[in-house]
């Protein structure tokens, strides 16, 4: 090839590839802008430093027990570990537990027509939403019927039936116990809930009731952690 | 022989450092040019080998057929029609052609070499 014809080809060449790669770059998905004003991400660095701060608590009680274990005698010790056992069972739902709280009984609502009315039936979307409402309201303990609630109960819609840790529930009326640390706040809120109107569009009436000492049952089942896994996190400052 | 690949690898480079982005409305006609582009670069080598390379069209046709195509997919957007699809119909059947043509030169070329060392060994 002669010397002009391989220099212009070249040129040719730099355009297109110039050409390929503005292409190659537009086509790609652009980087999503941060569009948060400003007191959005001053309520945004809030939350992260309480999230510190509650971590912070959390390590420094953890920094207690093992200050405990190092400087207690063996019988202490055991001792130590029978307690966060103990704990641990609690807060895993597998024991009984006894408090103040709300009961909720769900009923069905009747009216007087001509109408043929069904009888209505509990769906797993009411309780997934009554449940997350009670979760944000301050329950710590909810029981559906003889159902505990833990962190891995499963809420299926199973042949026309609704399962709480995978046993129907009976049909209506339904008793829901939950324990609470402050009840009456609890109280308070369900009065003016969302899941109120929500149950009343599927003629279901929720009525609460306070009360001092209610026993919420345990968890009988297998809690299930074959896919539990540590997560193994590299802490700052560690290497 | 490789400047003109050296070329190409430069500009992707240049390209990507200088970091530009067109509007999405526009990409269709970017990509319709760079098929055009190719169809150039691919009838140009072509050419090469037939020897029948002639830098004023090459130039021209460049330039005229990334411009064409770029009119054919406005013209197209305007009129409600998929036009570019025309373009790129087009340009994709050259290629092959080109693209064919280039490997039947290649493999001539290549017979034509060995059958010259056996008749040399001869």
């Amino acid at each position: 090839m002669k010397k002009k014809h391989l220099i212009l080809v070249s040129f040719i060449c730099l355009l297109t590839g110039i050409m390929i790669a503005v292409q190659f770059q537009s086509t790609q998905i652009p980087k999503k802008r941060d569009t948060r004003d400003l007191w959005e991400v001053r309520t945004a660095i809030q939350e992260q430093q309480k999230l510190q701060q509650s971590l912070y608590k959390q390590i420094e009680q953890t920094d207690q027990t093992i200050e405990k274990y190092d400087k207690q005698t063996e019988e202490e010790k055991l001792q130590t570990i029978k307690n966060s056992i103990e704990n641990l069972t609690q807060e895993a739902g597998l024991t009984e537990v006894t408090g103040a709280g709300v009961v909720l009984t769900i009923e069905p609502i009747f009216v007087e027509s001509d109408e043929l009315q069904q009888y209505p039936s509990l769906t797993p979307d009411h309780l997934n939403r009554l449940i997350n409402e009670l979760n944000s309201f301050g329950a710590k303990e909810i029981a559906i019927e003889n159902e505990r609630i833990t962190n891995l109960s499963p809420i299926r819609y199973v042949n026309g039936k609704t399962y709480v840790n995978n046993q129907p529930l009976p049909s209506l009326p339904i008793k829901i116990l939950v324990l609470a640390e402050n009840p009456k706040k609890l109280f308070d809120y369900l009065q003016v809930s969302n899941s109120k109107d929500n149950f009343a569009i599927d003629a279901l009436d929720i009525t609460a009731t306070l009360e001092d000492d209610i026993t919420l049952p345990k968890y009988d089942g297998t809690i299930n952690v074959k896919w539990i896994k540590v997560k193994e996190i590299e802490e700052a400052g560690e290497n | 022989m490789w400047l003109p690949a050296l070329f190409l690898v430069v500009g992707i480079l240049l390209g990507f450092l200088s970091n530009i982005t067109i509007p999405e409305e526009y990409a269709n006609y970017l990509s319709i040019s760079v098929l055009a582009a190719f169809d150039t670069l691919f009838g140009g080598i072509r050419a090469h080998l037939e020897n029948k390379f002639d830098e004023k069209i090459f130039i021209s046709g460049f330039f005229f057929n990334v411009s064409l195509a770029a009119l054919l997919a406005f013209l197209g957007v305007q009129l409600g029609i998929d036009l570019y699809l025309a373009a790129v119909f087009a340009f994709g059947v050259r290629l092959f052609q080109n693209l064919s043509i280039i490997r039947r030169c290649f493999m001539e070329n290549l017979s034509k070499h060995k059958k010259l060392e056996k008749f040399k060994r001869k």
